[in-house]
């Protein structure tokens, strides 16, 4: 049986993002279907947090995710990274902490 | 109450009974009224990106005082992260909006006040601060726009308030009540004020003893009986009246400005912040306006898009790969960044006040300013250079529109052959509207003037620059001897 994840996204402000952050987030949600559902970074009920910074700043506060599995993506390419990561996973209990 | 969104705002406003003028006339629906709406459309904005998770983390704080989120334009500051993001935040919706939207004047207003409070409280025992934060919490739990005012109109800049021949000429206290006090006077210049849910009076001046009736500092509801706005005019700003929309250039949103006009408003105790404390009138006035000039992070915003239309004209001019063009751009961006990098780093080097409050590094916030009420002159130079002089000779819409002479202004105004030739009328009008229409009132002249004038800030810095620090470490260098 297909176990879907659930996994927070939380956005950076968007003050000057490199890349369009929106856009990357409907790819990853694309190339994932299925097996990741995204829901609100504030649901205590998932497994790990995206963080989708829009660049390598990457200024949002981490310490509201101290102790959960979380990944930063701040490019396009990391958005790719973690779409590969995740689909490498396979039958593992929790998601290992990404950064 | 939750964070509202631009719908709920705009409801709120609708109960509110503003007492507005503009060319001579009373008007009975400020929210509707097609100059105004613009500008209420930009507020609207900063409730509505609250909601949008991509832009939720600079719009939205947690508050110190229930740690319940709220919006930043409530939230006092209570880290050097929170001051960065507040810059951030403007600059965001700068470029969003394409304008001044307006609602950073009352956010700057609380914060000085929760300093300022605080300090007069320590010295004089009085109760304001806690008075100011049960005002706060009012604030934040109804998701408020403050307009913050402090510009009195000052009449003989010679003159002392209390040595002016009109005594008006600053707001003043003229009656004490059992409940409250009567103040008289006015406040120029208020931006955004008929899209305030309340006013915040500041005084604008430091001032002496004799001048303690003007030493004053309070909130009312914005459309407290008593209160009169008159409308400010901008350049092209009767094209909001017009039938088509495209030579507005900013097709969704503005700023305004008005004079707000104090008769005999009744202002009761538990509303007021700074009651003759003449002494801290300077404190807060420097404190605010030092907030205030690290605010203007929102011009490097606007001036995203400016660049942005000054890229996309030249594309469709055809002239992008041009080597003058492309340098012309690469300075824009040099000088826009040059603007963000000094909100970001008084932000960075802010510090925590007694009161709890972080408050901005003074004199980076000044030279912040100072290089405001400079660069986008030169950024709107340049924007006006790589669009051509059509941007100015360009006809109406209506004329574009026309079925007798609209075809000429398709054929003649046609560049690049891939691109529709209203686009390029539409980019020029943008241009237009940031550099010379409405929105240049908030680009270009309230860069130079807004949070004071450029004088103000070379005196702030040249009051904290260190100049024995730097005059020891030059005769060091040079071998004379430190205390020659």
């Amino acid at each position: 049986m297909n176990n879907i994840r659930k996994i927070g996204l939380k956005y950076c402000g968007g003050c000057a993002p490199q890349y369009d952050r929106v856009q990357a987030v409907a790819s990853i949600k694309r190339h994932l279907a299925g097996r990741v559902e995204f829901v609100s970074y504030e649901d205590r009920d998932v497994e790990g947090v995206l963080v989708v910074a829009g660049c390598p700043t990457a200024c949002v506060d981490l310490t509201l995710f101290e102790g959960r599995p979380l990944w930063v993506v701040t490019s396009e390419k990391d958005a790719e990274g973690f779409v590969e990561k995740i689909k490498k996973m396979e039958n593992t209990d929790g998601l290992e902490r990404g950064i | 109450m939750s964070l509202m969104n631009a719908k709920q705002y705009e409801e709120s406003l609708r109960k509110l009974h503003f007492n507005v003028w503009m060319f001579g006339k009373k008007i009975e629906n400020v929210v509707d009224d097609p100059i105004i709406r613009p500008s209420m459309n930009a507020v609207a904005a900063t409730y509505e990106f609250a909601h949008y998770p991509e832009y939720e983390d600079l719009m939205t704080a947690t508050s110190h005082i229930t740690g319940k989120k709220v919006n930043r334009f409530c939230h006092i500051h209570q880290s050097t992260a929170d001051l960065v993001k507040k810059s951030k935040m403007g600059r965001l919706l700068g470029s969003l909006t394409g304008c001044c939207f307006q609602r950073c004047v009352g956010m700057d207003a609380m914060n000085a006040l929760s300093m300022t409070t605080y300090d007069i409280d320590q010295k004089y025992e009085t109760g304001y601060n806690k008075r100011f934060l049960k005002y706060l919490e009012y604030v934040q739990e109804n998701d408020l726009t403050c307009d913050g005012a402090m510009t009195d109109p000052k009449g003989d800049r010679s003159k002392a308030p209390h040595q002016q021949d009109d005594p008006d000429m600053f707001m003043h206290v003229v009656e004490e009540r059992e409940g409250g006090i009567v103040v008289r006077g006015a406040k120029c210049h208020q931006t955004g004020a008929v899209n305030s849910h309340e006013i915040i009076i500041m005084p604008t001046i430091s001032m002496r003893e004799e001048d303690k009736d003007y030493a004053i500092s309070f909130a009312i509801p914005a459309d407290s009986e008593g209160i009169t706005y008159i409308m400010g005019r901008q350049s092209c700003d009767t094209r909001k009246l017009e039938k088509g929309t495209m030579d507005r250039g900013n097709q969704f949103y503005g700023g305004h400005e008005a004079l707000v006009v104090f008769e005999d408003v009744f202002v009761p105790w538990d509303r007021i912040f700074m009651y003759k404390e003449w002494d801290f009138a300077g404190q807060l006035v420097e404190q605010f306006a030092s907030y205030h000039r690290q605010s203007y992070a929102c011009k490097a915003g606007v001036g995203d898009v400016l660049i942005g239309a000054a890229q996309t004209i030249a594309e469709y001019n055809g002239a992008q790969k041009a080597s003058h063009v492309k340098d012309k751009i690469i300075e824009m961006n040099h000088l826009n960044e040059t603007l963000y990098c000094g909100s970001i780093a008084c932000a960075s080097e802010g510090h925590k006040e007694p009161s709890g409050t972080y408050y901005v590094n003074t004199l980076l916030a000044n030279v912040c300013k100072q290089n405001v009420t400079r660069f986008p002159f030169e950024i709107a130079r340049l924007a006006q250079d790589i669009a051509g002089g059509l941007m100015v000779t360009l006809p109406s819409e209506e004329d574009f529109r026309s079925p007798e002479v609209g075809k000429w202004i398709e054929k003649y105004y046609k560049a690049n052959t891939d691109i529709p030739t209203e686009y390029r009328m539409r980019i020029l009008r943008l241009i237009e509207n940031i550099t010379l229409g409405t929105a240049a009132v908030g680009y270009l002249t309230e860069s130079m003037h807004g949070a004071g004038s450029p004088q103000a800030q070379r005196i702030m810095i040249s009051r904290q620059v260190n100049m024995n620090a730097k005059k020891k470490v030059a005769k060091k260098l040079s071998g004379i001897p430190e205390d020659e």
